[in-house]
């Protein structure tokens, strides 16, 4: 009974993930998906309790674009700590696993996941909002078993 | 002893405390619901606010560097606790009335200032940038509209007063009284100018589009709100949905309390609320963009304000 509680809480308050955008140098592709995912009707995302926030200190799914420019590497990390656990990350897009079109590039400071732990990877370029709701989803079921 | 008792209840249970929680977390779920129908959108579940509650208590609260952390971590208590006050002192009609221990409609008036200001304090203490445009922007929204509304509240008093034989009746629960007797408020054309006052102080209290402009969250980050995390978060959502409560229940008080006693009468108290919720906020919300912060103080300082004073003018011509 006693150990029935916390689960119950937990499995509750995966009701309500709230996301936080970084965009981490995109070319704004993935940023117009993930903007068009949650508001137009076609793929509301608030049917899974989400909802986006302004502040990093209200998030829990953080999602990540861009392929880490050496620019905004700092801000990006800084960024990233000022999100309280249990927090889940999604890198959307190829940009953040490789570099993408930019991988060659010398303002590139990617790949994404030797900086910060990346627990769901979203591919396209940009991906379809069906694979970035599938990615949501996933990032879900990862944060199940840290809250 | 016992009137003690009772007065406890009555702030920490109902019709305060929890009764007024679980209502106003009920209407902001019915509100969310329904702007995303509106919007012709599935929309979240109709516990949504309770699912975010219970995850905001289980994440980490971080305190900035930068803040005064004893103001940081307080403010939302305390605005949490006066709304909780604030909700005990809304009569229902037939099922619960004031003690006149807690004070009159000039107390609810200042009590239902305590979140602006606590938002306020929140912001400055947070250390924040956004937190200080946030904290300005919500002091000039309030100074707009805290005088139009003391003029309907006042044509209100004054009306209830005369009929009653003195002079003003500051008593909430005369007010309803009154209305018992003489028919509900929203019935008399002569009341109309300080209903529709009351109706534009609905969205700008409770700090939803079109004047959402201290929190507005594409602009400044939420504002005040943009340091906190985890439960003191929550608490300052507990406290937005006992507000909620408190600010319609007022307006139900003041225009419509009419009803039957009894189960029924607290059945249709949450029925109100919940239609003037939708009615007055989401509707407005989902068809209005956001003001600047210099249109909202103008407008305030025109149309309510001159309802307002039409309203006190009929009254005193009136009476
Ligand atoms: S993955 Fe493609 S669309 Fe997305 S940011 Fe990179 S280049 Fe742009």
């Amino acid at each position: 009974m006693n150990a029935q509680i916390p689960s119950l809480l937990s499995r509750l308050s995966t009701k309500s993930p709230w996301l936080y955008r970084i965009n981490a140098g995109s070319c704004n592709g993935c940023d117009v998906e993930l903007a068009t995912t949650a508001i137009i009707p076609r793929y509301d995302v608030e049917r899974l309790g989400c909802q986006y926030c302004g502040s990093p200190k209200h998030a829990d799914i953080v999602l990540i674009t861009g392929p880490l420019t050496v620019r905004v590497k700092d801000k990006v990390l800084r960024l990233y700590q000022e999100i309280p656990d249990p927090k889940v990350t999604v890198a959307v897009g190829v940009c953040p696993i490789s570099g993408g079109v930019f991988r060659d590039s010398y303002a590139i400071a990617g790949p994404l996941d030797q900086y910060i732990p990346i627990d769901v990877n979203v591919p396209g370029c940009p991906p379809r909002p069906q694979a970035i709701i599938e990615g949501i989803a996933k990032a879900i079921a990862v944060w199940q078993t840290r809250i | 002893m016992s009137d003690g008792l009772i007065l406890l209840f009555s702030v920490l249970v109902f019709p305060g405390g929890l009764f007024a929680l679980a209502l106003g977390l009920l209407i902001k779920g019915v509100d969310r619901r329904v702007a995303a129908r509106l919007q012709r959108r599935v929309g979240p579940p109709l516990l949504q606010p309770v699912f975010d509650l219970i995850k905001l208590s289980r994440k980490e609260t971080m305190i900035p560097a930068q803040s005064s952390a004893a103001i940081f971590r307080w403010a939302p208590l305390a605005g949490f606790s006066c709304m909780v006050l604030a909700a005990a002192m809304i009569p229902i009609n037939g099922v619960y009335r004031p003690s006149p221990e807690l004070g009159d409609l000039l107390t609810l008036f200042y009590l239902l200032a305590v979140p602006a200001v606590v938002l306020m304090l929140a912001g400055s203490a947070s250390g924040s940038p956004f937190g200080a445009i946030g904290f300005s922007r919500e002091m000039s929204i309030m100074l707009a509209y805290e005088g139009p509304v003391l003029l309907a509240l006042l044509s209100v008093a004054i009306r209830v007063g005369v009929g009653e034989g003195h002079l003003i009746s500051l008593s909430l629960t005369e007010i309803v009284q009154y209305q018992r007797v003489h028919g509900p408020f929203i019935l008399d054309p002569w009341m109309w100018p300080a209903m529709l006052t009351f109706l534009c102080f609905f969205p700008a209290n409770l700090g939803v589009l079109p004047f959402d402009i201290p929190e507005a969250e594409t602009e400044v980050l939420e504002g005040p709100l943009l340091e906190y995390s985890g439960p003191s978060l929550g608490l300052f959502k507990m406290m937005s949905a006992v507000k909620c409560v408190v600010v319609l229940g007022l307006g139900i008080t003041l225009f419509l309390p009419n009803g039957p006693d009894g189960v029924l009468g607290l059945l249709l108290f949450a029925v109100k609320c919940t239609v003037l919720a939708v009615l007055g906020v989401t509707v407005v919300r989902t068809g209005m963009g956001r003001m600047r912060i210099d249109q909202a103080f103008r407008f305030f300082l025109k149309w309510p304000l001159a309802l307002g004073i039409a309203s006190l003018a009929i009254m005193l011509a009136r009476s």
